[in-house]
């Protein structure tokens, strides 16, 4: 085995970022104030839907300390509306305009419709008490397949339907060789023995992050924009401000704070409020802050999930997988939302249906709604929390079918060589799914549950196992993004050493709590020998990184440890150069190590030199270097991935329903990981751990509900309900299965994005196998406490009656 | 209408002229310039993000007005660590990697300090229970439960020898 560097890779290093955070020295969004700035505070729509008539903004102008009052038709002139070609320039289905501030309509409850700037918040917060707003209230579309319907209200009114998007994911099949893939996947099902048809449906819901969203914005007639905002993204954010307010990009400089309070896809979106902040603060020539209360986070942001699966999944009689129908439809609320539109989710989960498994005919049909509601929003697991669901379940129903345990059958099914790609076109670049989850089923014991279970019901308990499984996305190629999001997704580094050897890592991505500045590190530690305290990492300011897609996708430690691994690598060979020519040698990279923070010859020992003293010779002393070097010491690096790198995750749940009051007890739940090479045990468990429960919280808590006139009834978070740690078991966690990503340097893979998405399946699927005595499938999310005893009641008295 | 008012916060006496609707995380956060201190929630109690010590015990500083807490002491996350010297909760944390995003964590420390400080028998159970009342989003709350009880059973085992 590889010995292992101090705190290099593999290391259980405790992150580097906590301490600051943990002295309460954080750096985040609200503890940046500029002198002199203003506060800004939103009036949102009352109603889902509505003609604005006037606006009367007088009163509130007059009121003490309200600097302006802005209202969407003073704006509509002053700057672009969205879409511009950085934020969607590449996504296939249509893209609604919009400005920051609701223009002759309003589309959902909580759409801005003006702004008040004022010399404090609470001042700011009474005059949009002060502003009168006349509407006309229209008819509310809610209903997805409503919506879908000719005969609906359309949302936007120059659109001829409310179809955003629709897909049949025919890859780079012909319109006629598609037909006839179609014709094969109906026959095979027709023709087979074993079939499930089911209708799956998970509610809205994501990950709305603890740290809402916030963005504070200087002008400046030289330097133009500068402006400090909440972003996974900054890069793309700087490209979009520019289009809005048409201003070269040199003339915008966007920052993410170095700590940000949680993004999980919510905080990687181009939104409203803050190209807003950035036209007020070039309108008044002052610096203005908004800093976003949860109310108007639940309202606006983070929305997520919200599908409809009508599945038919067919088996021969040999248990293996024939072909698969699913008709999918996504309610993507209004579509006003810069970057995914509410329909890239839905498009990359239907893409990724057929997860693990070998289904060479698929037929399947996407299609994406406007509705008078928020924008569908990025959630972690990006489109894939329904799509797993619901095929994980049909899985665990057409196993019962055939007779077998569920396990048996995804083992049969299972991808085992690759490249891999599926039927709509996705490729995998590797793994081993079947060690991975053979690692799974051998952690938990099938026959032995199973002699527990039926013990248990003979007592009158319901206890169930389910398993399930999840291929997820983690760094995937420059065309692949492009098509997807209007951009590139290579990841760049720029490294640079001091002339004590201290190393810097700048990279514009905008890391929201992933522990990135530690691994990016251990990665430095292990390339060049040094101690990773002496490794400082820079994100998030577009003025001192170079473009970067931002921290999505998993791309961490697919994309951009590996570019990190590259400008170590070309580092060392200038190093090498250097000490060679100083000892008048000739050597090779190789024949040098790097380790304790030393430079030695592997030929003699006695030819060491301290990495802080070379640091010093090349950046300092920078005379007489070998021919064609100059001095300093640093390197740029690009990584580019060839493929779609995934991971793989195999999870199992245990659960005892009750039948007295139908909650669902976890009694255990088990997860089997490939996460490639890890970098750190502990926060790749760390990222599962949380990216579990998260899903935990999904399935049985959270709900963004809206009543029958559009009105958004869970905008607290005392309605919309999150997991807290008395809800929640502890996660076992293994990732000794796993494999060497092969397409990355490091053999990395991310597990961040992926994790959460084969857990309602592994959940739904163990509900059901407790409550199969009592004829009870889970089909619908969220399952809570109130109707599944119902469900029970019913069951449990329709028996005693027979 | 403004008030007059004297909070002491880690041991400094601050004297402001305070609105009276002002909230007390917001004089900790703007009068006092003490940013560790954090809010998750529109002031509804819920996330427990601001959490501090109002005279030794665990408060939600968004539930409570700054003129409430005149004449009174307060202690925030900055005034856990001596000097350079952190809390053992602190350093807990760090080596449970009980901390993703940190939004949560100082809530979670105050909430923690005054539950090991309270309560000498302390299980997972009661953890649990008691950091109800704190939203963590990224960690899944297990790792937050270990190191609350790392320090509860290294101070019970320090008081038994």
């Amino acid at each position: 085995m590889k010995e292992l560097h101090a705190g290099g890779i593999g290391a259980r290093l405790p992150r580097k970022e906590d301490i600051p955070i943990l002295r309460g020295e954080g750096r985040y969004f609200a503890d940046i104030s500029i002198a002199g700035q203003l506060h800004v505070m939103f009036l949102r729509s009352p109603h889902a839907h509505a003609r604005i008539l006037s606006i009367d903004v007088s009163a509130a102008e007059e009121l003490p300390g309200v600097v302006a009052v802005i209202t969407g038709e003073m704006i509509r002139n002053e700057m672009l509306p969205l879409p511009q070609p950085s934020v969607g320039g590449g996504l296939p289905g249509r893209k609604p305009k919009f400005w920051p501030l609701a223009v002759e309509k309003v589309k959902f409850h909580g759409e801005p419709v003006a702004a008040v700037v004022a010399e404090t918040p609470y001042l700011a917060e009474d005059a949009l008490e002060a502003i009168f707003v006349e509407y006309e209230p229209l008819p509310y579309v809610g209903d997805m397949e409503a919506a879908l319907d000719p005969s609906s209200p359309r949302v936007h009114e120059d659109w001829n339907d409310n179809e955003i998007f629709k897909s049949n994911f025919r890859a780079t099949r012909s319109a006629d060789e598609h037909a006839a893939h179609i014709e094969e996947a109906k026959r095979r099902i027709a023709e087979a023995p074993f079939v499930v048809r089911q209708r799956f449906r998970t509610h809205r819901c994501g990950i709305t992050a603890l740290e809402p969203r916030g963005a504070l914005a200087v002008w400046d007639a030289t330097e133009g924009i500068t402006a400090w905002m909440t972003t996974q993204r900054p890069h793309l954010q700087r490209l979009s401000l520019a289009e809005v307010l048409k201003l070269p990009q040199a003339k915008v400089r966007v920052i993410a704070p170095r700590d940000q309070g949680g993004g999980f896809g919510m905080k990687g979106s181009v939104y409203r409020e803050p190209l807003l902040v950035a036209y007020l603060a070039r309108h008044l020539r002052r610096p203005v802050r908004w800093l976003e209360t949860r109310e108007e986070n639940l309202m606006a942001a983070g929305q997520g999930r919200d599908q409809i699966h009508d599945i038919e999944l067919a088996a021969d009689a040999n248990g293996r997988l024939v072909a698969l129908r699913d008709k999918i439809q996504t309610d993507a609320g209004d579509g006003c939302l810069g970057g995914t539109w509410g329909y890239a989710m839905p498009m990359v989960g239907g893409m990724r249906l057929p997860n693990a498994y070998i289904l060479p005919f698929c037929d399947i049909q996407l299609r994406v709604a406007v509705t008078n509601k928020a924008s569908l929003c990025p959630a972690r697991g990006f489109g894939i929390f329904a799509p797993r669901f619901a095929l994980e379940r049909a899985l665990d129903m057409l196993a019962r079918k055939i007779g077998v345990e569920p396990a048996e059958l995804l083992r049969k099914n299972f991808i085992t060589t690759f490249p891999a790609r599926l039927s709509t076109g996705l490729g995998y670049s590797s793994g081993d799914f079947v060690k991975t989850f053979d690692r799974l089923v051998e952690l938990v014991d099938i026959p032995e549950f199973r002699r527990r279970q039926k013990e248990a019901l003979s007592l009158g308990r319901y206890i169930g196992l389910g398993i399930s499984t999840g291929v997820e996305v983690s760094g995937v190629d420059n065309l692949s993004y492009l098509t997807a999001t209007g951009g590139p997704s290579y990841a760049t580094v720029d490294l640079r050493v001091d002339s004590e050897g201290h190393v810097t890592v700048a990279y514009g991505d905008g890391p929201t709590g992933q522990g990135s500045q530690t691994t990016i590190a251990q990665v430095v530690a292990e390339e060049l020998g040094i101690d990773p305290q002496n490794v400082t990492v820079l994100s998030g300011d577009t003025l001192t990184t170079t473009y970067s897609p931002g921290t999505v996708s998993g791309r961490g430690a697919s994309m951009v440890l590996p570019a990190v691994a590259l400008a170590c690598r070309d580092l060392k060979k200038k190093i090498v150069r250097v000490v060679a020519n100083d000892a008048s040698m000739v050597a090779g990279d190789e024949e040098f190590s790097f380790a304790d923070g030393y430079i030695t010859y592997c030929g003699n020992s006695n030819l060491r030199r301290s990495f802080a003293e070379l640091a010093h010779r090349i950046v300092i002393g920078a005379v007489d270097l070998p021919p064609g070097d100059t001095g300093g010491l640093e390197q740029r690096a690009v990584f580019e991935a060839t493929r779609g790198n995934v991971c793989f995750s195999a999870h199992a749940a245990f659960v005892e329903v009750s039948p007295e009051t139908g909650r669902v007890k976890i009694t255990r739940y088990v997860t089997s990981d490939d996460a490639g090479v890890v970098i750190n045990p502990l926060i790749v468990e760390g990222q599962i751990q949380g990216g579990v429960i998260q899903g935990i919280s999904n399935f049985f808590f959270e709900e963004y509900v809206y009543n029958d006139e559009g009105q958004q009834m869970t905008s607290t978070l005392e309605s919309y309900k999150i997991a807290k740690a008395s809800d929640v078991p502890r996660i076992e966690i293994y990732h000794d299965a796993g494999t060497p990503n092969p397409t990355n340097p490091l053999g990395t893979r991310g597990i961040g994005e992926g994790c959460i998405a084969p857990v309602p399946g592994a959940l739904g699927n163990a509900i059901s196998d407790a409550l199969r005595p009592l004829g009870i499938e889970i089909t619908d999310l969220p399952v809570r406490p109130g109707p599944l005893f119902h469900r029970m009641d019913v069951a449990l008295r329709d028996d005693q009656q027979a | 209408m403004n008030t007059s008012v004297s909070i002491t916060i880690n041991g400094i006496a601050y004297e402001r002229s305070i609105p009276i609707r002002m909230l007390l995380v917001d004089f900790i956060r703007y009068e006092a310039g003490l940013t560790g201190t954090h809010v998750g929630c529109t002031f509804e109690g819920a996330c427990g993000a601001c959490t501090v010590h109002l005279d030794g015990d665990a408060i939600k500083s968004c539930l409570v007005l700054a003129v409430q807490c005149d004449g009174r002491w307060i202690t925030t996350v900055e005034g856990l660590a001596e000097g350079s010297e952190l809390h053992p909760l602190q350093i807990a944390f760090n080596e449970h990697h009980a901390l993703q995003c940190g939004y949560c964590t100082s809530g979670l420390l105050m909430t923690g300090v005054d539950l090991i400080e309270k309560d000498s028998e302390l299980n997972e159970e009661k953890v649990r229970h008691g950091i109800t009342g704190n939203l963590c989003r990224c960690a899944g709350y297990s790792n937050i439960v270990d190191a609350i009880l790392s320090v509860a059973r290294a101070r019970t085992h320090e008081e038994e020898v």
